[in-house]
């Protein structure tokens, strides 16, 4: 019985040890969390290719982010998603209403963007909603 | 997320009646470095106060994880630490496309070089015929976004949120553009030459979201020293940078620097397609500047960004405020200066926020058109917060200036940069 509380005391010194801040100059040790950065896979090598004269890499990946919910959402990544990812919103510093007016403006005059008038308005009312420096929200 | 905190509060809670019993100090409260904290998604409406672009990492095909700006298209920014050596790596370097049809996969047994337009002899050259039929040449070179550093703009203008990392140097080699030209014999009368590679989009013809298109005056010296790369620093092309060949413009923006390169034509009309008459335009003033007030009341008169070459720059890549640093060890501020006017001739750096400067010694000379690396060993003597700064010379008498520059492009931006350092002591 007297050999057990032995092993006891070992055990709390060596717990209590790992966790000393006493140790020469260690404010802080044996602290995690879980990460808030992240993890991203490496890629695989190119394996099965043939020595002909075709060069390829695969789909280009997509990482666009979710954007705010709201009336005019849908219309945004229908519209807008023809001929670019949502990313080019969300990408964004918070811009003033009249230039997301504008940039809506730019798609369709400049670039000759399909949107209809009606949806071309509920796109930018989302936009401003969203995106301005008085409503974006991290 | 609970169980360390549920840990930690049952650890201290030991050690605090250890600690009453006369066996232990007592703990502190745990404080969090900032450095395994994220930034935030998005800066705004202030000036991004970063290095880098806010942007998450991403992998991409033949990259290593970049700074995703956006992902259709496709624009990737290098992270800081790539800017240690004079040469960017292949893998770390930036990418920017303006439309979302880029290729996935190329087959060189059908895909052609053409030169045509205004020419006596139309040719349609093959890699092969590259490779084989051409004196290789090759030429340090760096590739720099037009809107590299936009992010740095206040009152902020929308467009690519890049922060320092839109650039990259590296060793072209391929084959003279003036020697294919030779070939195809350029007629009188020709004013632009138009290069067009296999970036397109959904868009309708004739509009700027259906291909991207771009043209050098016939009579702008630069012709003479563009190359047609297929390589880049020794490998061929990633394909997010141009494969199979990409135009190599030395002093210009990388606006001009066609990724995989399909068309050459000689054009007897000045290029008013989108990309040349509406986009990557600069107001003709000096360095570009103007004010929002004054684009409002139409009063810019704009040239394109190919009328000028790349302002001088240099930048801080050490230490990068990520760590302390320890009062009496020396620390190496390091980094990279490039102008596209030539040569760096001078780089210099403040460990006072510019209020004086010193010298910094310059590393190896690989040409006028490439990065060149600088470096400056400090020993701070004194704990405390400095802020130190850089600023570089071109051999012709360009200084970085300490004005900030705006225009509604976002482009040419070329302030003296700075980067907060703490010191803490060693006692």
């Amino acid at each position: 019985m007297k050999r057990y509380y032995w092993m006891l005391l070992v055990l709390l010194g060596v717990w209590v040890l790992a966790q000393d801040s006493s140790l020469p100059g260690v404010k802080e040790a044996g602290s995690y969390t879980q990460g808030s950065l992240g993890q991203v896979l490496q890629p695989l090598p190119v394996t099965n290719a043939q020595p002909d004269g075709v060069y390829g890499v695969g789909a280009w990946p997509l990482y666009t982010p979710e954007l705010a919910d709201g009336p005019g959402k849908e219309l945004v990544m229908g519209y807008c998603q023809v001929c670019h990812s949502a990313t080019y919103i969300t990408m964004q510093p918070p811009l003033p209403a009249a230039t997301w007016e504008a940039e809506v403006q730019k798609m369709i005059k400049t670039f000759g963007a399909q949107i209809p008038d009606e949806a071309a308005k509920q796109i930018t009312a989302y936009l401003q909603a969203h995106y301005t420096p008085e409503t974006r929200k991290p | 997320m609970d169980n360390p905190m549920q840990r930690r509060t049952f650890l201290s809670r030991a050690i605090g009646v250890l600690a009453a019993a006369g066996a232990l100090p007592l703990v502190k409260a745990q404080t969090s470095s900032q450095a395994s904290e994220a930034l935030p998604s998005f800066t705004g409406p202030q000036a991004n106060p970063y290095w880098n672009g806010v942007n998450p990492f991403v992998v991409y095909p033949q990259k290593l994880p970049l700074l995703r700006l956006t992902d259709r298209g496709i624009q990737l920014e290098t992270p800081r630490q790539y800017f240690r050596t004079a040469f960017t790596p292949n893998e770390a370097f930036f990418v920017r496309y303006h439309l979302d049809l880029i290729p996935n996969s190329i087959d060189l047994s059908s895909w052609r070089l053409h030169i045509e337009g205004n020419v006596e002899k139309p040719l349609t050259l093959s890699m092969q015929d590259l490779l084989t039929r051409f004196k290789p040449v090759s030429v340090a070179a760096v590739n720099q976004c037009s809107g590299n550093s936009r992010s740095r703009f206040q009152p902020r203008v929308a467009g690519g949120q890049w922060g320092n990392g839109a650039m990259g140097n590296a060793l072209w080699t391929g084959v003279r553009l003036m020697d294919l030209l030779q070939e195809a014999g350029v007629k009188p009368g020709t004013v632009q030459l138009q290069f067009q590679g296999l970036e397109r989009g959904p868009g309708p013809e004739g509009k700027g979201s259906n291909a991207f298109m771009k043209s050098l005056d016939w009579n702008d010296p630069v012709l003479q020293e563009c190359v047609i790369a297929y390589q880049m620093n020794g490998e061929p092309l990633p394909m997010l940078n141009g494969f199979p060949v990409r135009l190599v413009v030395p002093g210009k923006f990388s606006t001009y620097w066609m990724k995989h390169l399909t068309w050459i034509r000689a054009l007897t009309q000045p290029d008013d397609n989108f990309w040349m008459a509406i986009a990557y335009r600069i107001p003709d003033t000096p360095r570009g500047n103007t004010t929002p007030a004054d684009v409002a009341a139409g009063k810019v008169k704009t040239v394109p960004i190919g009328n000028v070459n790349m302002p001088v720059r240099s930048f801080i890549v050490d230490p990068d405020g990520s760590s302390k640093l320890v009062v009496g060890l020396p620390v190496e501020i390091r980094g990279v200066a490039f102008s596209g006017y030539g040569r760096v001739t001078r780089v210099e750096v403040s460990l006072d926020g510019g209020k004086t400067w010193r010298v910094a010694q310059l590393g190896e000379y690989y040409g006028p058109y490439s990065f060149r690396t600088w470096s400056f060993q400090w020993k701070p003597t004194q704990p405390g917060r400095y802020t130190l700064a850089v600023r570089a010379t071109d051999e012709k008498g360009n200084v970085q200036p300490d004005e900030p520059v705006w225009n509604p492009g976002g482009y040419l931006w070329n302030r003296i940069e700075r980067q907060d350092v703490v010191v803490g002591t060693a006692s």
